[in-house]
């Protein structure tokens, strides 16, 4: 067997647990994680230093940050305490919906070549390309047109931009894959570096903005940005972006699910060997895959600059790497992928709520998001403790599937 | 499979079944690509012979500098460790993608710990520790408890992305760390002072740590029975398991001395600059997954491995140079050189053969 069939192997398995088991799994995971943030949150503020004001106590034993208060910040701060009776949709709460939005598109992209086998860890370049297109191709394009017309113009046609060439950027590792046998996951990685080095010389030499110290390209006009509808606008929300992604949610799930091509892209990830026999024509798959998980992130990254900056600056946050948490906590499923991306949008607002609130590094969140993928990615792990813990144990969840090894692949569910 | 894939005489015909005829039967892609590489070299020699003045007048320049080998020597140094490593548990079986988190985890602690201590080799012991104990909970998630390979590695990488940069701003309010002191670097007396070469016996000591165990791995699985054992435990546990051996315990061994080697790298790395930086994609910067090319290009030879390791950070010692010297391509351009180069090798060596159960668990039949 070759490694591209293990790994797809791999991946059935992962798909083949039930629905039920998948929900259970990832709320144990999260919860593991948030648990060990905790702790590590305690350690971290042994090891620093602050005044005995400061400390607060647990076990008789003084430390400088409040895991309690981390985690309250990180959650509630997120939604714009809800609970604290001047809740109003324009403060931290549009952040997180704003964070939403983009994580929908990356998990989006990561789930659907997952979903085919295929391993995408460049969504974040596809994103940093599709966003650099975008910036370019809609500054460029609104010395055309302006007003009302320009906005309803200008953002299909920067998205479409960014899907492209997301599209293409994606289809690199594609290509290689399907006809030299390279190994996506390295390409991919490889990608992404490349693709941050060149925009980084793109934006500090050729397309710099004249005006700015920073390395960016010139700000799009007003009329180019998503509108700030219902919410504030300070805090770079729109609705209708994140109609789009609820729509690009329905989209794949219809495409996977109800679609010749989705048989074709899910078959290949289940059982490669069967698909092939079947008829499918395996190479065109990974490139077709892997170009729409490619536009998926070019997307994403025509959002950030169209929504979030008005223009592209180098340093994008790492939204792609949060996609494959977003995805790999979903069970690499469309519908599950809405519900992480809140969640996971949740975690990177109240990044900044914990920022203001504590002098906890914001780098936790990094770290969160590695636990939840090594959790998830432990199933196994959970059925033991399920099963060694009384009372638990006999949950009808956590029985029913019980008998269903991660080996044994019963063929795919349509979750 | 024992000779030097960056040797293009036959190297690993027998491993690998070229399609095709005649050229292409006798010569694997790998050992073309090797030939190529070589060939290039020479005749950019040649040409930097001939035309003094010319662009290949100053790559042949960048190329027969002593310090050229001198840094990429330097350079290779967390590379050909992090690739001994996952040499060690991609034998065993386990596909160990997480080596970019182990060189990050320890190019930090290494720094913490010299920084506690004072002392360089304690600091050195230190990122060791704690690139084996990060292997040590990734060995345990996917052969305890059967993770994925791939996405468990994936977790080890970004944990290590999030801990370090994390745990230096909480101890030093930066994700940089302050510089410790280096220690200097051994010269052996009078073969030093020969041209080119002199670089190999100038070099700080995890240059020759590193030739330790390049050789030390060679001779492991060349030599030892644990070296069969590990070879078996990748490609025929069934077989290991009838003889009697334990295929987890081989496993786990391997998985443990990969985070030791990978340790050995990410220490070297920061302690030869005297600091961490984690801005961004870290100081380490995708060494790690340049090492898992880097193996792949060696054919998980421990000799073939270094050798294609000092390809790419021979590649990236000039890039250096070419920087300083200005030969009219941008920085930004140069610097991203070494990770299409790695693109392109591992397009041409196409698919590499993996030991015939890695990424697969294996049930011991009780």
């Amino acid at each position: 067997m070759s490694a591209a069939d293990r790994a797809r192997d791999a991946l059935s398995r992962l798909v083949d647990a039930s629905a039920t088991e998948r929900i259970l799994i990832s709320t144990a995971a999260l919860v593991l994680s948030v648990l060990i943030g905790a702790v590590l949150v305690l350690v971290a503020g042994r090891m620093t230093t602050c005044t005995a004001g400061e400390a607060v106590y647990y076990f008789g034993m003084g430390f400088c940050y409040d895991p309690v208060v981390v985690f309250d910040r990180l959650f509630l701060g997120a939604l714009g305490d809800p609970f604290s009776g001047s809740w109003s949709p324009n403060g931290q709460f549009s952040v997180t919906l704003r964070e939403t939005t983009l994580l929908l598109f990356t998990g989006l992209s990561v789930a659907l070549a997952f979903r085919a086998g295929i391993f995408n860890i460049g969504t974040q370049g596809q994103m940093v390309v599709g966003a650099l297109a975008t910036a370019l191709g809609v500054l460029w394009a609104s010395s055309l047109v302006s007003g009302v017309v320009g906005t309803v113009v200008l953002i299909p046609f920067g998205l479409l931009v960014g899907a492209v060439f997301g599209g293409l950027y994606g289809a690199v590792p594609g290509l290689l894959k399907a006809y030299a046998d390279a190994n996506e996951v390295i390409t991919t990685i490889m990608l992404n570096f490349i693709a941050t080095g060149v925009a980084l010389y793109l934006v500090s030499g050729v397309f710099k903005d004249p005006e700015s110290a920073a390395n960016q390209t010139v700000p799009l006009p007003e009329f180019a940005q998503f509108p700030a509808l219902l919410f504030g606008a300070r805090q770079d929300f729109s609705i209708v972006a994140l109609a789009f992604g609820l729509l690009a949610v329905a989209a794949l799930y219809y495409v996977l699910e109800h679609t010749a091509f989705g048989y074709d892209v899910r078959t290949s990830g289940v059982q490669p060997g069967a698909a092939e026999y079947g008829g499918v024509d395996a190479k065109r798959t990974v490139v077709a895959s892997l170009t729409l998980s490619g536009a998926l992130g070019g997307i994403a990254g025509a959002m950030y600059v169209m929504m979030i900056l008005g223009t592209f600056q180098t340093g994008i946050p790492s939204y792609g790497f949060d996609g494959i948490t977003v995805s790999i906590l979903a069970g690499n499923n469309p519908l599950g992928v809405g519900i992480a991306a809140l969640l996971f949008g949740v975690l990177k607002s109240g990044t900044t709520v914990v920022q203001f609130a504590t002098d906890v590094p914001p780098q936790l969140v990094g770290v969160l998001r590695g636990l939840i993928i090594l959790f998830v990615a432990m199933p196994e792990f959970f059925r033991l403790m399920a099963r060694g813990l009384p009372g638990t144990g006999s949950r009808p969840e956590a029985v029913a599937t019980d008998g269903g090894t991660a080996g044994d692949g019963g063929g795919e569910t349509d979750e | 499979m024992s000779d030097a894939p960056a040797d293009p005489e036959g190297a690993g015909v027998s491993a690998e079944s070229a399609e095709g005829e005649g050229f292409f039967e006798r010569y694997t892609t790998r050992a073309i690509a090797a030939g190529v590489t070589v060939a290039t070299v020479v005749a950019l020699l040649l040409a930097g012979a001939l035309f003094p003045d010319s662009l290949a007048g100053t790559l042949s320049d960048a190329l027969t500098s002593r310090n050229t080998l001198a840094s990429a020597l330097r350079l290779s140094v967390p590379i050909a460790f992090a690739a001994l490593g996952g040499i060690f548990a991609e034998k065993s079986g386990v596909i160990n993608i997480g080596l970019e988190g182990l060189l990050i985890i320890s190019a930090f602690s290494a720094i913490y710990v010299a920084d506690l201590t004072g002392g360089v080799w304690l600091g050195f012991a230190g990122g060791v520790v704690a690139s084996t104990l990060l292997a040590a909970l990734f060995a345990v998630v996917t052969i305890g408890f059967r993770a994925d390979q791939i996405i468990a590695g994936l977790a080890v990488w970004l944990i290590a992305l999030g801990l370090a940069p994390f745990a230096s701003q909480v101890i030093y309010g930066s994700p940089n760390t302050p510089i410790v002191a280096t220690s200097p670097s051994i010269t052996v007396p009078v073969l030093a002072d020969i041209p080119f070469f002199g670089a190999l016996f100038s070099a700080s000591p995890s240059v020759y740590m590193l030739f330790a165990a390049v050789f030390g791995s060679w001779y492991v699985f060349e030599r030892t029975a644990f070296g069969r054992w590990i070879r078996a435990s990748g490609e025929n546990p069934k077989a290991l398991d009838t003889a009697g051996v334990s295929v987890t315990r081989v496993r786990y061994a391997a998985v443990l001395i990969s985070g030791v080697l990978a340790g050995m790298g990410g220490a070297a790395l920061s302690l030869d600059l005297g600091q961490f930086t984690g801005n961004g994609p870290t100081m380490v910067n995708g060494k790690g997954f340049i090492a898992i090319v880097a193996y792949l290009f060696g054919n998980y030879n421990p000799v073939g491995a270094f050798l294609s390791t000092m390809l790419f950070a021979g590649l990236d010692a000039v890039q250096t140079v070419l920087q300083l010297q200005g030969i009219g391509i941008p920085r930004q351009l140069i610097r991203v050189t070494p990770f299409v180069v790695v693109i392109l090798v591992l397009a041409l060596v196409g698919r590499t053969r993996l030991p015939e159960a890695a990424g697969e668990h294996y049930e011991t039949e009780e």
